[in-house]
């Protein structure tokens, strides 16, 4: 426009002016006139990218499918060809060319206007912005094939990147390669000593221990307390082959420590975790901060890379009764999340299902959940992926236990029971056997009884023994890597005693010899078969320990109302060891079934009084002799490091089998460990007691200096000199009784 | 040895204690009546009869001609040991917590506990032996008081005279140990060898060496002259006494858990057992079990023979020690003029049980 016209313009518009005056007034429109907002943002707009690239022959079928899948997150806008002019100008464009008549739906893919090939992308444009940010979360990464996992770009974000010009793509340098410390050091130990950690007042420290002697420190946050720091001022926690030590920083995250000397490996910012699962190979670990209120309660992490893999909230979806959920505010436990064996799955019980997650992509395996109607808890098997779950009775199902293979989801096994009251299960170590406890009641629901179901679930077909125990069961234990398996029970639950029983899922019968053949004698033959092996009665315990290693149980009662009395047994030789620590809230043993802890703790953040009486933990061996003690204010934690079993059973067997020759080395090792620690410690004994002397030696000195003013005091009296004391010996008779006899 | 039971006081025990010839052995508890003992055989010799409140603290002269006593009435008294008769009552603001005399037994100090308006306070008397009672003056020559801190009242546990009447040592409930001129009342040190309330304080005869009893868990050696710390003895029970071996380089310590919380465990586990520590060494290598409540006071003989402990449960128990304890020697050996030698290896054994044999009823 020339500044001629404009002028022109501007004289019209004064004129027009002039002559309306008086008919326009400046002040406010009363009420106001009410104008609907301009929308001219994109929110509502996403574009989907990496969308098979399809020959127009199949252009319907496939925006068929995809806007099947776009709308299930909600509702596509949709505008008429008439009213488009209220419209967006980018939905009015995409509309026009979607539709010659102009009316659009919400959904446009465009396609090249020479072949009709589609170009792979999208645009759905939503009612709301809400369901729009909604289909960019559940969409990105979206498996729509095999080939092709969607991108969800917000609209906004796609035009800003289509502005981007493309520069020349120049690899980004590779870090310089940085070696990781060696997290198994600990394990070359020419002692093959276990190592524990504690955790008690401001205090956190690694010892080790050799299952003869007190425990020497390894490390005790000395770093760290240079650098005027706490180690650690909360949980501590080992992963499960005992490569990484983790501690806990409520407010931050967790950090991870290890191979020599602990340093620093790793950081996870989770703010307000308070509990850390490693995965069994240590490559995953998974936090929670227990807050229900936070969507990201739950983080997965990769611990080699540092990076979070994924997030959860504390409860799955529907899991808890939208009713109750609020009343019951900490009531019913998040359901936790278990890794399988090797890693590569983590599951997590919702409602009627079992979500599992494949790693490392943490999508749900073959994008659906596991069903299981009604479960109630489900348990991986620690040496292979089979899960194991049960459900109790719902809609006129009876109650079941159900064994899933991985990823096939073939079912192995399934048991239905009746009556069921609750069960729990246990899987042996070596994943040979799960036992299920099932509590039933009778028909009247008044009272109730135990059985056992044993699962052996390496055979084929899974064959199940039922074994009835008339009693209350308290307590269930499998002998790792063994057959065998301890319960507790009473007929009362309630009851003091109690008594064990040791059962073998193994059964020796002795067969007499066809006479036909030489020798006659017996024959041995081992049927698979459960078997009744001891009971010892009149117990007072609680909690059923095996040792690692098999064959050593301890029988603790532990808790409150109970005294602490732990009895050690020998299952094979049936030797009894009785002992005490007083209060003992936990009995932990270490990885080797050498030595095992009893503990005194306390929860940090302080509890009731009671707890705080007593800290402290004792070791002892397996056999029942105390090693060593130590008390504490207050004693918050005590962990051994886990290590894994490297040797294998025929491994052990060539060791069995040369324990003489092994045995000589051992000893002759233990005697000059023992002769040096000796001397040491009395050369320390001596230098401290010289020291001692040559304080005592001054202060006497001193004393002696001052010997003139005391005796002043004292009148000229010297207590110090002999003279002044008279020893006098008096006797002194006394006739205690007289008798006079007759003498004949 | 089975122990000589004192059976004589009807409340918890708050003191015992050896004169210095070894030969009695003076007792105060909370049923108001200090009495004394023979220490050969346990005979009770006399009471102190006069005080309303429970007896805190006693002390005997150097001769054992006169005791002080302090009290939660409000008083302390002044007797003749020998008659039993009160020589003097000197009134004080609050309950008087503990008394000694100071080198030479013409005067005394008490301290007291803060009531009502008053502070806590340190006493001095002038009670020259040579003198005739009737003129000792009813106030003290000097008066000490300990203001408050941050608004909080401060109470002192224990008062010793050090050598040569140089300085009056005071302990206190919040750990401090604090040091006072007594002729001018300034303040000369203070020091925080315990983060909790010091229960007791004992030195050796020579006043060369104390030890400190806390509620913290612990009892810590100290030498006089330079206030060195120099070893730490720890329990896991509050330590309520603690003192030190004039024959050996042996420390007893006694001590419990508090005594509110008594009834919330059972007997068997309160630790109220006096325990033997080894004086240089810190370790403890037997105990003697017997009381049924904490030990709340402790002294060994001078001669070293026998050793009294008075606890919560209202027993004195009187034991001489066996002979096997007698003989003992230090479990390091001496050093061989060659000095790098051999150590025998069976020497050690059995040390544990050396003392825990001695039986409870």
């Amino acid at each position: 426009m020339s500044p001629n016209s404009s002028s022109s313009a501007a004289d019209d518009l004064a004129d027009e002016a002039a002559s309306l005056d008086g008919y326009f007034s400046d002040a406010p429109l009363e009420p106001r006139p009410r104008y609907p907002p301009i929308d001219e943002s994109f929110d509502r707009c996403v574009v989907i990218s990496n969308l098979p690239k399809v020959p127009e022959a199949k252009y319907d079928k496939l925006a068929k499918v995809v806007q099947k899948l776009v709308s299930r997150i909600g509702n596509l806008a949709s505008y008429d060809g008439g009213g488009g002019a209220s419209s967006s100008s980018s939905s009015s464009d995409a509309a026009a060319a979607a539709d010659p008549d102009g009316s659009f739906a919400g959904f446009f893919m465009p396609k090249s206007a020479d072949d009709g090939v589609t170009a792979g992308c999208a645009f759905v444009e939503y009612e709301s912005a809400g369901d729009a940010r909604k289909a960019i979360e559940v969409l990105e990464g979206y498996k729509f094939d095999k080939n092709h996992s969607l991108r969800v770009t917000p609209h906004e974000r796609a035009s800003y990147l289509s502005t981007v010009t493309e520069g020349e793509f120049r690899m980004p340098e590779p870090e310089p390669f940085k070696e990781r410390p060696n997290t198994m050091t600990w394990l070359e130990d020419s002692c093959q000593r276990d190592q524990f950690a504690i955790r008690q007042g401001k205090e956190t420290a690694v010892y080790w221990s050799d299952g003869r002697s007190e425990p020497v420190v390894d490390y005790d946050g000395a770093r760290e307390k240079k650098a005027g720091v706490n180690w650690c001022d909360y949980y501590v926690q080992w992963s499960p082959k005992g490569s990484y030590f983790a501690t806990l920083v409520p407010n931050k995250g967790v950090i991870l420590w290890g191979g020599k000397g602990f340093e620093k490996l790793g950081r996870f910012a989770a703010p307000g975790v308070n509990f850390v699962v490693f995965s069994p190979q240590e490559n995953y670990m998974v936090t929670s901060n227990n807050n229900r209120k936070d969507p990201h309660a739950i983080k997965v992490w990769s611990i080699q890379s540092g990076t979070c893999l994924r997030t959860f909230p504390l409860y799955p979806k529907d899991f808890l009764d939208p009713n109750e959920s609020e009343a019951l505010e900490g009531g019913v436990p998040p359901p936790p999340f278990q890794w399988s064996h090797d890693d590569k799955y983590l599951a997590r019980m919702g409602k009627d299902l079992i979500s599992i997650f494949e790693t490392p992509s943490m999508k749900l395996l073959d994008q659906r959940s596991l069903a299981a109607d009604g479960i109630h808890e489900f348990q991986f098997s620690p040496k292979a992926n089979v899960i194991a779950y049960w459900a109790p009775e719902h809609k006129n199902q009876p109650a079941h236990v159900d064994l899933i293979e991985l990823p096939s989801r073939k079912q192995l096994r399934q048991k239905n029971l009746f009556n069921v009251t609750k069960c729990s299960m246990v899987w042996q170590e070596s994943g040979e056997y799960l036992g299920v406890k099932v509590t039933r009641h009778t028909k009247s629901k008044k009272t109730l009884y135990n059985n056992l179901e044993l699962f052996r679930v390496n055979e084929p077909g899974v064959p199940v023994e039922m074994l009835d125990v008339k009693d209350a069961v308290m307590s269930f234990a499998w002998e790792p890597q063994g057959s065998r398996f301890a319960i507790i029970h009473a007929e009362n639950p309630s009851s003091t005693k109690v008594n064990v029983t040791f059962y073998d899922m193994y059964k020796t019968i002795e067969l007499e010899k066809k006479k036909g053949k030489k020798g006659g004698g017996k024959e041995r033959q081992i049927v698979a078969e459960v078997n009744l092996v001891e009971t010892l009665e009149g117990k007072q315990c609680n909690c059923i320990f095996w040792s690692p290693a098999g064959r050593t149980v301890i029988l603790a009662a532990l808790g409150d109302s109970a005294s602490g009395t732990l009895e050690f047994y020998d299952v094979d030789s049936k030797t009894l060891v009785i002992k005490e620590h007083y209060r003992a809230n936990q009995v932990l043993w270490d990885p080797s079934g050498r030595t095992v802890a009893t503990t005194v703790s306390q929860p940090i953040g302080g509890g009731h009084f009671k707890f705080a009486m007593d800290n402290g933990y004792v070791l002892w061996t397996f056999q029942g002799k105390q090693l060593a003690q130590a008390s504490f204010e207050a004693f918050y934690q005590f962990a051994w490091r886990p290590r894994e079993r490297l040797t294998s059973k025929e491994e052990i067997a060539i060791i069995a089998k040369n324990i003489k020759k092994y045995e000589k080395q051992f000893n002759a090792f233990d005697e000059a460990k023992k002769r040096k620690l000796r001397l040491q410690e009395t050369k320390g004994k001596r230098k401290s007691r010289a020291e001692f002397r040559a304080v005592m030696a001054r202060l006497g000195e001193w004393r002696a200096r001052q010997k003139q003013e005391r005796m002043e005091l004292l009148g000229g009296y010297d207590s110090e000199d002999e003279e002044n004391f008279t020893t006098k010996e008096i006797t002194i008779e006394t006739v205690l009784n007289t008798k006079e006899d007759l003498v004949y | 040895m089975r122990p000589i039971l004192l059976k004589g006081h009807e409340r918890s025990i708050t003191v015992v204690k050896f004169n210095f010839d070894g030969d009695l052995l003076f007792t105060a508890s909370k049923d108001h009546v200090p009495s004394v003992w023979r220490s050969e055989n346990g005979e009770r010799l006399g009471t102190f009869n006069g005080h309303k409140g429970t007896v805190w603290d006693l002390d005997c002269c150097r001769f054992s001609r006169r005791l002080i006593t302090a009290s939660a009435d409000a008083s302390a008294k002044l007797w003749d040991c020998e008659t039993g008769e009160c020589i003097k009552t000197f009134t004080h603001s609050g309950p008087v917590r503990g008394a000694a005399w100071a080198d030479g037994s013409n005067m005394f100090a008490t301290i007291s506990d803060p009531f009502v308006e008053h502070n806590a306070r340190i006493s001095v008397y002038d009670v020259p032996e040579n003198d005739d009672p009737s003129t000792y003056a009813d106030g003290p020559r000097l008066e000490i008081e300990f203001p408050k801190i941050d608004g909080k009242r401060v109470n002192a546990t224990n008062i010793v005279w050090l050598n040569l009447n140089e300085a009056l040592f005071v302990t206190f409930d919040n750990g401090s140990i604090r040091l006072y001129d007594p002729v001018t009342g300034e303040e000369l040190d203070e020091f925080f060898p315990h983060e909790k309330k010091i229960n007791r304080v004992r030195f050796n005869r020579n006043k060369t060496l104390f030890i400190t009893s806390s509620a913290d868990f612990t009892a810590k050696l100290y030498d006089v002259v330079d206030l060195l710390h120099l070893k730490t003895y720890k329990t896991d029970r509050p330590v309520n006494d603690a003192v030190i071996s004039e024959t050996k380089d042996h420390i007893l310590l006694g001590g419990g858990q508090e005594a509110m919380s008594v009834t919330t465990t059972s007997g068997k586990v309160g630790k109220f057992e006096t325990r033997f520590f080894h004086l240089v060494y810190e370790e403890e290598f037997g105990t003697v079990k017997g009381h049924f409540g904490p030990i709340n006071a402790l002294d060994i003989n001078p001669n070293g023979r026998c050793y009294a402990s008075g606890a919560e449960d209202g027993y004195i128990r009187l034991h001489y020690f066996d002979k096997s304890y007698l003989d003992m020697k230090d479990p390091v050996p001496e050093e061989t003029v060659d000095g790098e030698d051999d150590v025998d290896d069976d020497d050690e054994e059995g040390k544990d049980d050396e003392e825990s044999d001695d039986e409870s009823d």
